[in-house]
């Protein structure tokens, strides 16, 4: 029983992480953007909804409301520099790494390098949980499943459906032919970008339902957002689900029959070995990659 | 400046170093610079161990962490729980950096897609595998780090911070010897190759994945050395002290800031963003150093993508004319300590090579011609040496090969032929599989079934370096030049790489004649980027007619080309067969390939519908079908 019940608010995290994969996964997929500063919004994000639920004293969700606006912009003028600036792909890494640390330092001179944390009396979401038989289910990781349900079922449908993701699907696979037949990729980038903005502040904000928040998380979330990221196939937005999910459930069963100590260990030792078999993705199907 | 004497140079500075820091005291350098001069050389072994793969090859790396931990920990286990001497665990240290880097090579570069990406993330795995490793492991660590005891050393030396200086002087004068010795080799050729195009080094016969497994172990090895006298100086080891993200990040910092294309670029890179990062720590500025340095790397990657070394290198009087000015001045003005001199002098004279450089761009840069080079210890092999004419063989012999994709047949059951002095010409419609079939010939994919033999040798599951040295070569239907090397060097990479081999002076006079061969003589000193379509694609002639082969194959050659340049890339190609070399050509042209080649062999959806003489072939109903489609049916 503990396993399964391990297995299942494992998941639930996983649905976090996918969040958190998410708008990594679309900009690198779609606009060859490999943005690292994307850590550094959702931390952003975490701190927004952290900072306005203290001031006013709100439900922690409603401070979307201000916060996803303000990634969007962000998101959307990082893209615009990337484009501006032509830089994509492996420039792409190492400026938004650079990118990255200022944010984090800045992060850290405003809400310095303690732990913080939404105050209990605000958030109605830290603590309860919801029951199903012998089975605990906590209110902040079914938050986190939820909104990656919604955000990323709606983009893969935006994607596959509308006439702006087929040109963006265009676009990742052949820019200058897209170019050709009138796929404006400036404004296409900037929404793309803009809405990557819009998931951080969304993960950021689940990420501060249920954890504390501190300037060093960014770095921590490197590792497993990344694996996500490529078992899932880079950008392949149900794919990220799937595999925020998986690597949740994993993760959350190796610390109970094990040891939580493992955790990293086994984990990235299965990303690897994840790469070395199937190098373009779990859930992406061959010659599409 | 030649190998020998930049090692020579290399060495005697590291002596006129190690002898001030001896007298450090009588000459009134304060103590602290020593302790800065220390952390400098750390990090310049870091930078440069780092650079030998990923600046050198290009395979960006951010698991040098990885080779610090894996050092130190080496000393804090043997030395500091087991009571081992240091010399053993710092040598132990070395030997298990290069032992993960052989893992990781071994797995990564294996992977047959691997993008650089995906090599960049995997190495950032390691680091946290193996902290993960430390902290279950108790046995290891005893759960809150190692302390280490001081390490005996002869009275000579005088104190601890003398001989930690000494220790990492040495380290990081291996590390840089290194870094010199492999960029003046075949290797280090090799790796720039692989940097520039992968796919076009390993066809002209660079064995890629044997030079990144050399690049990645000598970067594990130096990095484990390093990792080691690091644990030696802090006398105490925790995971989260040399397992941390800061390693990567500076060091990628460093390099990129200082350049990755020159053994000096993260030397250059490591002294100044170390005594920067001292400064601001003496000016109580520390928290925003990570602000500044994340800054420096965005305006770099912009900006100056080439690295600083390149643009001071480039002024050379002008670098050296503002440092010391401004160097001898700030000191003799009592106004300030020699570190902060030091780093005004290198700021300004960074800020003026940099800002010149941007009003007056570098022309392009001069290399070596064949003339100024040094004479061959043996004749350059002639490039048009005909074989020997023996028109009974095949050179090239498939039988019977299928190649799918997926569910779908590239090539069906396809046979073919070619002797002595043929020039075949391969068409069909677009998907037929002409280009398939030249990557089965090439090497560059396996066939699912059936076999292939080149000059009598079977080339199926053989490396494409190890096909090329068979006697085949070929050029890309989209040119790909290595676009940091000059015409020359270009076509010289495939002399040093191809069946004979050469050393770099001799492959550049050889060079010169296969370039004179395609009418590219006089463009030896431009860079590919200065080339036309028309005459990048004669540069790709040039390249593969460089590897000596018996049969050159010529992937859709004449694409593009006006009508005036079609002829003249004819009267090319009609003169490398002249040379003994047999031709297999991928062209639409028939009007061309009908004057050209002495047989044609159509390809439709995979399978090969017709072999023969070009007059006959070309009158078949069923090319005419096939090929020609309805407009003639």
């Amino acid at each position: 029983m503990t396993a399964v019940q391990a297995a299942l608010s494992g998941a639930l995290i996983g649905g976090l992480y996918a969040l958190m994969a998410a708008g990594l996964s679309v900009t690198w997929g779609t606009l060859r953007v490999i943005n690292l500063a994307h850590f550094g919004l959702i931390l952003v994000g975490a701190y927004l909804s952290y900072q306005l639920t203290s001031a006013w004293g709100i439900d922690p969700m409603l401070t979307l409301l201000v916060s996803a606006p303000v990634l969007f912009v962000v998101g959307a003028a990082l893209q615009w520099a990337y484009d501006r600036f032509n830089i994509v792909e492996f420039n792409s890494l190492l400026v938004s790494f650079g990118l990255l640390m200022i944010i984090i330092e800045v992060s850290t001179q405003v809400w310095t390098a303690d732990f913080r944390h939404i105050d209990a009396g605000a958030n109605p979401y830290g603590t309860s949980a919801l029951h199903l038989g012998p089975i605990a289910l906590p209110v902040s990781r079914l938050v986190a499943l939820g909104f990656a349900l919604l955000l990323i079922g709606g983009g893969h449908l935006v994607l596959e459906r509308t006439f702006a993701g087929r040109g963006l699907r265009a676009f990742a696979q052949d820019r200058t032919v897209a170019a050709s037949f009138g796929i404006d990729h400036r404004r296409l980038g900037l929404v793309v970008g803009g809405l990557a903005g819009v998931s951080a502040a969304v993960a950021g904000m689940v990420f501060a339902l249920g954890n504390t928040i501190a300037p060093a998380h960014a770095y921590e979330w490197f590792g497993t957002v990344f694996a996500v990221v490529i078992l899932g196939g880079i950008g392949n937005l149900l794919g990220s689900l799937f595999a925020g999910l998986g690597v949740g459930a994993f993760s959350a069963l190796v610390a109970v029959l094990w040891d939580p100590s493992y955790e990293p260990f086994v984990l990235f030792l299965a990303i690897i070995l994840a790469l070395v078999l199937r190098p373009q993705g779990l859930f992406t199907r061959r010659g599409l990659a | 400046m030649s190998v020998r004497k930049g090692l020579s140079a290399l060495v005697g500075v590291s002596l006129l170093l190690a002898v001030l820091a001896h007298f450090n005291t009588s000459l009134g350098v304060a103590p602290y610079l020593l302790v800065l001069a220390t952390s400098v050389l750390f990090w310049v072994i870091q930078a440069t161990s780092w650079n030998l793969l990923s600046g050198y090859a290009g395979y960006f790396s951010f698991g040098q962490a990885a080779y610090v931990g894996v050092g130190a920990y080496a000393v804090a286990v043997l030395t500091g729980r087991h009571g081992v001497s240091y010399p053993v665990s710092i040598v132990v240290g070395g030997l298990l950096g290069a032992l993960l880097a052989l893992i990781t090579g071994a797995i990564a570069f294996r992977l047959g897609s691997l993008r650089g990406e995906i090599f960049a993330l995997l190495t950032l795995a390691v680091p946290f595998i193996l902290a993960a490793f430390v902290r279950i492991n108790r046995d290891i660590d005893g759960g809150l780090g190692t302390t280490l005891p001081l390490p005996a050393f002869p009275d000579w030396i005088g104190d601890f911070q003398h001989l930690i200086f000494l220790l990492m002087l040495a380290v990081a004068t291996l590390a840089v010897g290194t870094a010199l010795a492999v960029q003046g080799s075949r290797l280090g050729r090799g790796l720039s190759a692989i940097h520039d195009n992968e796919d076009a080094a390993e066809v002209l016969g660079v064995p890629t994945f044997r030079y990144k497994m050399i690049a990645i172990v000598l970067s594990g090895a130096l990095g484990g050395l390093g990792g080691a006298l690091l644990a030696v100086r802090n006398g105490a080891v925790q995971p989260e002290l040399v397992f941390t993200l800061t390693v990567p990040l500076f060091v990628i910092v460093m390099a990129v800031l200082g350049g990755r294309r020159h053994w000096a670029g993260p030397v250059v890179g490591a002294a100044f963003v170390t005594v920067l990062q001292d400064e601001l720590a003496a000016l109580k500025l520390d928290q925003w150093g990570n602000i500044i340095l994340g800054g420096v790397l965005v305006v770099f990657v912009v900006a100056a993508p080439d690295g600083l070394f390149g643009r001071l290198r480039a002024r050379p009087w002008l670098t050296v004319g503002v440092f010391v000015p401004v160097l001898a001045g700030l000191v003799l003005s009592g106004q300030y300590t020699e570190l902060d001199a030091l780093l005004y002098a290198m700021v300004a004279a960074i800020v003026v090579a940099v800002v010149y450089d941007r009003l007056r761009p570098v022309a392009a840069p001069h290399r070596t011609t064949p003339a100024g080079a040094e004479p061959a210890g043996r004749t350059a092999p002639s490039p048009l040496s005909a074989p020997q004419p023996d028109s009974g063989r095949d050179l090239v012999a498939v039988a019977g090969v299928i190649r799918d994709f997926g569910g779908v047949r590239a090539l069906d059951d396809v046979s073919l032929s070619v002797g002595q002095g043929e020039i075949v010409g391969l068409v069909g419609p677009n998907g037929s599989g002409k280009t398939t079939l030249v990557n089965l010939l090439s090497g560059a994919l396996p066939p699912s079934a059936g076999t292939i033999a080149i000059d009598g040798r079977a080339t199926v599951g053989l490396a494409p370096h190890k096909v090329a040295h068979t006697g085949v070569a070929r050029t890309y239907q989209i040119p790909k030049p290595f676009a940091s090397m000059t015409v020359l060097d270009n076509v010289a990479m495939a002399v040093m790489f191809g069946r004979t081999g050469a050393s770099l002076p001799q492959a550049r006079l050889a060079a010169a004649d296969h370039l004179a061969t395609v009418r590219l003589g006089h463009l030896g000193d431009q860079l590919p980027a200065a080339l036309n379509l028309h005459q990048r694609q004669l540069l790709e002639m040039a390249r593969a007619i460089a590897a000596e082969p018996v049969v050159l194959l010529l992937d859709e050659a004449l694409a593009g080309l006006n009508p005036a340049e079609i002829d003249d890339a004819v009267a090319v190609i009609r003169r490398i067969h002249e040379g003994g070399i047999s031709i297999i050509i991928v062209e639409h042209l028939l009007r061309v390939l009908n004057q050209l080649a002495t047989r044609i062999v159509v390809l439709d959806r995979g399978v090969l519908i017709a072999d023969g003489e070009p007059a006959a072939v070309l009158n078949d109903p069923a090319v005419v079908r096939a090929y020609l489609g309805r407009q003639r049916a």
